[in-house]
């Protein structure tokens, strides 16, 4: 199939795809309705789909390095293991009593140890707030001075010693964030939203080559 | 109401584009985050290290109603960079835990390096598809601190590994250019990159580094829509000062 082609099939997809959504959005009627449904649930399918081809294409990608012994071949080793043994025990708690977490070994991995190391690193975020925070925060600027004192007042608000020290720090602090970041949040939201509708009218018109896989008009 | 604003939207954007392609020259605001691509593609073939790119988590899939269009920009903008990429020779490494996306993105990737005809040659291996957050910034933080990449490009939608990722780039001292439309995320790339595609400028970047005047049209189009928003607001405030709720009435808000 050449690329212009395989382009105009998904340009004529989206635009049929698009008027469907936009129909039962704005009309509402039964027929749009049950076209807008049944096109969700492709895109379920297709998802689920794409997260089995992903499924295969890891194990391919890592018995390919197994076997041509790569630079990290026991981590690919090591993967293809666990893959293995976690679908084996998944398999076998669905295949006795109808759901995988019944069996107790694969409950124990993914609480024990997944879940584990998840959390582990996302406690860890901490630490690279703080040195963000830091750069940030350092006052070389009439910007960055402006940024540090809203950022000390807005802290001494949440923090229960801010109140202690003076009751017009949660005041200050509030209408920081009422008033001042409230109304700016919402303006990136806004134009985020045109900037949005914008990118999907220049995609349904052909206009944007990453929609289309980088093939050019 | 909200079918009238967004059919005058979109004639306003068709109509800007229709007289972008009549009129050749269209001026629009330059972004610097996407004039600093070709730097940031430069600094990595002068040091010969690899440029890398990260789609952000973007909602662990392409269908997320919020997060999957920030995660197609975002696949237009590596589209310039892996062309850029493969023009210098340079290897672009994209880690993504999005598995639907992942065709596109080899897709476009392959298409990139082949069109440019690249003395680096496309490889499967450029494309990092790490499933789940949590191994994913890992896999991301363990690239950074192994490869040492000459820049990164945060650009697409984030959550908290915005931060991880901007600081692990800070780091090892890459040139860093992030971007992204998720409000709370904005502050941590502004604060961790060199430059930012902040919120609207992610989808408008692929058009504002087109030379083609139609497409440039669409974004003299929104800055159009802009103004009528801005105008908005201010009608409506002096409406309110005055007591008024003729607006809010209107727009049924």
């Amino acid at each position: 199939m050449s690329s212009i082609f395989k382009k105009q099939l998904v340009q004529a997809i989206a635009i049929v795809v698009a008027l469907v959504m936009f129909g039962d959005f704005f009309l509402g009627t039964p027929e749009l309705k049950a076209g807008a449904g049944t096109l969700q649930n492709w895109v379920v399918i297709i998802s689920n789909m794409a997260l089995g081809l992903g499924a295969i294409n890891l194990l391919h990608s890592n018995t390919e390095s197994v076997v041509r012994k790569d630079k990290v071949w026991p981590f690919s080793a090591w993967l293809i293991v666990l893959f293995g043994s976690l679908l084996g025990l998944g398999l076998s708690g669905y295949i006795i009593k109808g759901d995988p977490l019944t069996n107790s070994l694969y409950s124990w991995a993914m609480n024990n140890v997944y879940i584990s190391l998840g959390e582990t690193l996302y406690a860890i975020t901490a630490f690279f707030v703080f040195s963000a925070a830091y750069r940030a925060f350092r006052a070389r600027t009439l910007d960055a001075f402006v940024l540090l004192a809203a950022g000390i007042l807005v802290m001494l608000k949440n923090a229960p010693v801010g109140e202690a020290i003076w009751s017009g720090f949660p005041v200050i602090g509030n209408w920081l964030i009422i008033t001042g970041q409230l109304p700016s949040m919402r303006t990136f939201i806004i134009v985020g939203a045109l900037g949005l509708i914008a990118y999907g009218f220049r995609a349904l018109l052909g206009k944007e080559p990453g929609f289309y896989g980088g093939i050019k008009e | 109401m909200a079918f009238l604003l967004l059919a005058v939207s979109l004639g306003l954007f068709y109509a800007m584009m229709y007289m972008g392609k009549r009129g050749g020259v269209v001026k629009v605001r330059a972004l610097p985050a996407m004039e600093a691509i070709p730097e940031a593609v430069g600094r990595a073939a002068e040091m010969g290290k690899s440029v890398f790119y990260t789609t952000g988590v973007g909602g662990l899939s392409i269908s997320n109603a919020s997060q999957g269009p920030q995660t197609l920009a975002s696949i237009s903008i590596m589209e310039y960079a892996a062309r850029m990429s493969a023009k210098n020779g340079v290897r672009l490494d994209l880690f993504t835990p999005i598995p639907d996306a992942l065709p596109l993105m080899e897709e476009t990737l392959r298409n990139a390096y082949e069109l440019e005809g690249s003395t680096v040659d496309f490889n499967a291996d450029m494309i990092h598809f790490v499933p789940e957050y949590d191994p994913y910034v890992a896999g991301c933080l363990g690239y950074l601190q192994r490869e040492r990449p000459a820049s990164t490009l945060l650009i697409g939608s984030f959550a908290s590994e915005a931060v991880i990722l901007g600081e692990a780039g800070n780091t090892i001292g890459a040139l860093q250019i992030g971007g992204t439309a998720q409000t709370g995320q904005i502050p941590f790339l502004v604060a961790t990159c060199d430059y930012v595609l902040i919120s609207e400028e992610l989808y408008a970047a692929s058009a504002s580094i087109s030379q083609n005047p139609d497409i440039l049209g669409s974004l003299k189009g929104e800055d159009f829509v802009k103004f009528g928003i801005v105008a908005v607001i201010i009608v409506g405030v002096l409406l309110a000062l005055t007591g008024s709720r003729a607006l809010v009435n209107i727009l049924k808000v």
